[in-house]
């Protein structure tokens, strides 16, 4: 059961973008989070009318300076603070680095500070942002990071290695944890799974300090099931869940991870299931169908039933 | 007993946003979307803080831009609301365009209920520009069916002062020949019958009956006084009016009664939060008095009735 007392006062702040419509980035992030009791600050990074998975989307960006101004008012008041630092999707170099320097300041404030970042950069062989924004990641956001959800093609970005088995994901992982995390989840790879072709399979890696000194590494692996659609949002989502249950369960991968990806699946097949009705059979949803039905998921947020097992290498 | 979710209930809120705190959007979305509502924000700015802290700093929204968020909303054809929201605002041109965008979406939806705090000054003394006080009078309260003037601003409105509870009624009335059914002034000079400890708020909402006659049920409520200065309690109170006038659309006696409680259970875990930080014998700051909103979750999901609304004539 959600222990309230390690959720009090534990402040995040989450530096993503805002949608007027929808689940994506502090959208996506801040309601469960708040639903288990975080405070969350929230800088948005742009404000969109919709996600870009729309036939339309308009609205307005952040600058780098535009950030740094926000973070001085907060500096100002002596209010900076923070437990956790979250941040996702970001296509602008000059505004990544500046959340670097934010950091690197809000780290000083509060040596304790974890940094929950997920460096987003493409997919399936692609990448979706500006390829300048890979060595900013690589060498300055990264080494910051402690917690990094990184999909297969981010880590072997980050790495310049391939994963073609699961030995591969393990030497990746470790590369990661020597850039810096102490946390680091594969959120989707395409190894196979020993269910087949219908799961995907994510790991996750995390290196403690024992009280005598001595390192110990918890390795992961999780079977999930696939879903037939696009999602917007979910990494997003994963990521905040992921600050959150880690959190709760700080020495145990293993339950947090659980915990992250059955809250993932129990929203996921929420929204599938709506959005297969509101398009009607035989129809493919649209992106406004297939936004996330984050506040009617409140209660699996809250307490999710573990519907994934990891499995501890 | 918690009501069922508010399922398929779609608010556009247009105020502002901070990084910290709670006031605008930040105050009006949690809340709301814990009660099942699915919540659309504009944010009308975005600064680090509220401006009763010493420092604070960020951007404004045009006019302009709005329109262009507006118009992503209504390309990808997801303007259709059920109420929309609104709070503090110090652009006259913003708060046109606002008024342009809610007769539009009235015609989408001609069952649009819109909320309005016509937020002008309070204890006798405007804090928004002067020429805001045509706009609100001429276009925005004709256009609003909720709205929840305090004293001084409900005397603005209709030209008439209140100095007896008939003439609080005779305002509500001329309010409601401007537009809104429905009216709450969220305080008031007024004498409390319980002491001065007291402050009393007043509500009105008139309705159609099957047999097409009119009627008016009024509602006095008596709330406890607190000795300090919140902000975004008015936000918080515009957006839980929504929220229980939705549940109870023909009982203002209950909607006002679960919103002045909810109100009261955030305030008083408030300032008793604020008063363990601060220490005994100090004035708790502005950002030790912010409303302890995520801590408030069961209150707003289902809150005890503390105050009771008596029905007057």
């Amino acid at each position: 059961r959600l222990n309230r007392r390690t959720v009090m006062e534990c402040r995040v702040l989450s530096i993503q973008s805002h949608v007027v419509r929808g689940y994506v980035g502090n959208k996506s992030a801040l309601f469960p989070l708040q639903v288990l009791g975080f405070e969350v600050d929230s800088i948005n990074s742009v404000q969109f009318s919709n996600h870009t998975g729309y036939a339309h989307w308009k609205g307005q960006v952040l600058t780098a300076e535009e950030l740094n101004v926000l973070y001085e008012g907060i500096k100002l008041n002596k209010v900076n603070h923070y437990d956790y630092i979250l941040t996702g999707y970001s296509r602008d170099t000059s505004f990544l680095e500046m959340v670097v320097d934010i950091i690197q300041e809000l780290k000083k404030a509060n040596p304790s500070l974890v940094y929950v970042c997920d460096p987003v950069m493409g997919d399936h062989g692609a990448m979706y942002v500006p390829e300048i924004l890979l060595p900013v990641y690589r060498d300055k956001v990264v080494p910051l990071a402690d917690i990094l959800t990184p999909n297969q093609f981010e880590a072997e970005l980050l790495t310049g290695r391939k994963i073609n088995t699961q030995e591969d994901a393990i030497e990746v992982m470790d590369l990661l944890h020597k850039m810096g995390p102490e946390t680091v989840v594969l959120t989707s790879t395409d190894l196979l799974s020993k269910h087949g072709d219908k799961f995907l399979v994510a790991l996750g890696s995390q290196k403690l300090t024992k009280p005598d000194g001595t390192n110990s590494n918890q390795k992961i692996c999780m079977d999930i099931p696939k879903v037939d659609a696009v999602f917007v949002g979910t990494g997003d989502l994963f990521a905040a869940m992921l600050l959150a249950w880690t959190h709760l369960h700080p020495k145990d991968l293993k339950t947090a991870c659980e915990k992250t990806v059955s809250v993932m699946h129990h929203v996921i097949h929420r929204t599938i299931t709506y959005a297969n009705d509101v398009a009607g059979p035989g129809k493919r949803p649209s992106p406004a169908q297939l936004e996330l039905r984050m506040v009617q998921s409140k209660a699996d947020i809250e307490n999710p039933s573990v519907v994934v097992e990891a499995k501890v290498l | 007993p918690i009501p069922a979710p508010a399922m398929e209930c779609r608010v556009l809120s247009i105020q502002s946003h901070v990084v910290r705190g709670y006031v605008g959007n930040k105050s009006a979305s949690f809340p709301l979307q814990v009660l099942g509502f699915e919540v659309d924000s504009i944010n009308s700015v975005q600064f680090s803080n509220h401006t009763g802290y010493s420092h604070w700093k960020g951007q404004v929204l045009t006019a302009d831009e709005l329109h262009v968020l507006y118009e992503g909303i209504k390309l990808n054809n997801v303007h259709h609301y059920d109420y929309v929201l609104t709070g503090y605002t110090r652009d006259t041109s913003f708060l046109e365009m606002v008024v342009d965008i809610v007769q539009e979406l009235k015609r989408a939806n001609p069952n649009l209920v819109y909320v309005c705090d016509p937020v002008l000054g309070d204890h006798g003394s405007m804090y928004v520009p002067q020429n805001l006080y045509p706009v609100y009078k001429n276009k925005v309260v004709p256009v609003a069916d909720i709205i929840t003037p305090n004293q001084f601003e409900a005397e603005l409105l209709t030209g008439k002062t209140i100095s007896t509870e008939k003439d609080a009624v005779e305002v509500m009335d001329l309010l409601h020949a401007m537009g809104p059914d429905t009216v709450v002034i969220t305080s008031s000079d007024l004498p409390p019958r319980l002491g001065d400890r007291f402050l009393v708020s007043l509500g009105s909402q008139r309705h159609v009956r099957p047999d097409g006659s009119r009627t008016t049920q009024r509602v006095r409520i008596e709330v406890p006084k607190v000795d300090a200065v919140f902000v975004g309690t008015g936000d918080l109170f515009a957006a839980m009016l929504l929220a229980w006038t939705h549940h109870y659309p023909n009982d203002l006696k209950t909607a006002c009664e679960k919103t002045f409680s909810v109100m009261h259970h955030v305030i008083q875990r408030t300032i008793s939060y604020a008063h363990d930080l601060a220490g005994p014998g100090r004035r708790p700051s502005p950002p030790q008095l912010e409303l302890r909103m995520v801590q408030s979750k069961a209150d707003i999901e289902d809150p005890a009735i503390v105050t009771e609304a008596t029905v007057i004539s």
